[in-house]
């Protein structure tokens, strides 16, 4: 051992710095480590970058935070704030320093507190609350819409705004709840469970807010939370701003949105696109109906050629014709039956006249035959001359023999009769000589 | 699943998720129709079921009126609702002093 630098091999700065550099870099056990410390000398760089340095009781690190990893920052470090950082150690030889080069860094508790969410997931998980079948379609054109955020964040006016520009004439109804710190659990379950009662008539609900860091979205891991989410009888779309880890209530909803703007373009329906498809189909379905009555075009035609359809009146009038000429017909045949039937009764004097030619004819003969029978009665035989012999017993004498000499016969004339005595009998006919007051007796 | 039934089903309700199902119809007549395999009769019958349901979608989306309201804590358990106007726009609500603060 000399103290003569001559005779010994002498290093450079930068030869020994790179040693170092090696030594402390390749080690696993200084690479992606999590370090504990209280921050202090914190600087926001213009470029984007942040340093600060860590310490605790005993010893100090100072740290650098490139712009390109703290983009992912979801809390704003302040002096004097625990933290944990997770970085490599990396050496800076211009300065001859050592620092640790942090890709994450969260507040002391966060650990404990993602313990806890980690806990209460698993507790959730085994009753179901996150089972995916579970999960309801959305209804696909609410009407009214329910939001459950803060009344004056951004969250709500990302909403509004989306909502009300798909779907100019949707309703809106807003549940004001606290979004952030020791109230906020308890508000948010009471904003969705009011927006749930049957009076608001909400189709479909939109529950969250805006990003923050994680302290700000730790409501919406609470079990409270979580809990409204899934008891809701409307269905509900979870839209917590977020980067990295999604909250509990994500899983809890019927859909997830990663942020307020989403979850109204997911629900609100194109109010102009809904209606230009149905005015699509309307077009389609003219178009085919018009290009299928063009093929059907002769037949159509055909058919409209029909008298029927050119003129409808065209039967009723023939009907009416006919029915005219039939009632013509009837009163005709009605005329001509009265016309017959008033000749015969006209022909009834000419019968009568008839008879009482007849009877007179029959008169006149009857005259005749009375005259002719006056002719031939005895009566008027007895006026010519002649007279009539009876006997006694009022008999007519034809012969001698009907008498005797001594009887009395009755000589009957025209004007009356002579009581005679029979004195004499003289056979012998009757010459017809007439001797006046001789009588043959 | 069963315990999560909604509230209940107005009419109104029911004919506001009909729009999806006359819309779903409208595009299978006009499909169908398209495909000309109906018979005249059917086809015109189709054609003017299509027309009833194009105009009972318009009615539907026409039907709902704007409307923005805000709930506010009324008196016990009671919540009441008004309305209030926004710039749709920036999607500002009317400041008002009472919309402040939560349902708690």
């Amino acid at each position: 051992m000399t103290n003569d630098s001559t005779q010994q091999k002498v290093y450079s700065v930068s030869e020994i710095t790179r040693s170092i550099k090696r030594l402390l870099e390749g080690r696993p056990d200084l690479n992606n480590i999590w370090v504990k410390g209280e921050i202090f000398n914190l600087t926001f760089h213009s470029s984007g970058h942040i340093y600060f340095s860590l310490r605790d009781d005993d010893a100090v690190i100072t740290a650098v935070f490139f712009r390109y990893a703290n983009r992912s920052l979801d809390f704003k470090p302040r002096e004097g704030m625990t933290v944990h950082a997770l970085g490599s150690i990396t050496v800076y030889e211009k300065r001859g320093s050592y620092q640790i080069n942090v890709s994450l860094l969260r507040p002391e508790g966060v650990g404990d507190l993602q313990r806890r969410i980690e806990l209460l997931k698993q507790k959730l998980a085994k009753e179901g609350i996150f089972d995916p079948a579970r999960k309801r379609p959305l209804p696909f054109l609410p009407r009214r819409l329910g939001i459950a955020t803060s009344p004056t964040g951004a969250a709500v006016r990302d909403i509004i705004k989306v909502a009300l520009r798909r779907f100019p004439n949707i309703q809106l109804v807003i549940a004001p709840a606290v979004v952030q710190g020791a109230d906020a659990p308890v508000s948010i379950a009471r904003a969705i469970e009011e927006l749930n009662r049957p009076e608001h008539d909400i189709d479909c609900i939109i529950a969250g807010r805006g990003g923050g860091s994680f302290e700000d979205l730790m409501p919406f891991n609470e079990e409270i939370v979580v809990r409204a989410f899934y008891n809701s009888r409307v269905p509900v779309i979870s839209a917590v701003g977020h980067q990295v880890d999604h909250p509990l209530c994500d899983d809890a909803a019927d859909l997830a949105a990663p942020t307020p703007s989403a979850a109204a373009e997911l629900v609100v329906p194109e109010k102009k696109e809904l209606a230009d498809e149905v005015d699509y189909y309307r077009l389609r379905i003219n178009n085919s109906i018009q290009s299928l009555l063009g093929r059907h075009g002769d037949r159509i035609e055909a058919v409209t050629r029909l008298r029927i359809f050119r003129d409808p009146y065209e039967i009723v009038n023939r009907k009416e014709m006919q029915l005219a000429d039939l009632a013509n017909k009837m009163l005709i045949s009605l005329k001509d039956a009265v016309a017959s039937h008033k000749n015969a009764l006209q022909r009834i004097p000419d019968l009568r006249m008839l008879i009482e030619k007849l009877i007179m004819s029959r008169k006149h003969a009857f005259l005749m035959a009375v005259r002719a029978l006056e002719q031939l009665s005895p009566l008027g035989v007895m006026q010519r001359g002649y007279a009539i012999v009876l006997d006694e017993a009022e008999r007519v004498i034809r012969s001698i023999a009907n008498t005797g000499i001594g009887r009395t016969i009755s000589v009957v004339l025209s004007d009356g009769s002579l009581e005679c005595n029979v004195n004499s009998i003289q056979t012998g006919g009757y010459d017809g000589k007439e001797k006046d007051g001789k009588k043959h007796s | 699943m069963e315990k999560k039934k909604t509230a209940k089903n107005t009419p109104d309700k029911q004919a506001v998720m009909n729009f999806e199902k006359a819309l779903k119809e409208l595009e299978e007549i006009a499909n169908s129709l398209e495909e000309g395999e109906l018979s005249l009769d059917e086809s015109i019958r189709q054609f003017e079921k299509g027309m009833q349901l194009s105009k009972f979608c318009r009615l539907k989306l026409d039907e709902a009126e704007r409307k923005i309201e805000i709930l506010q804590k009324g008196e016990g358990d009671r919540t009441i609702r008004k309305q209030v106007d926004v710039d749709s726009e920036s999607g500002e609500i009317a400041n008002d002093d009472d919309m402040q603060g939560s349902l708690l």
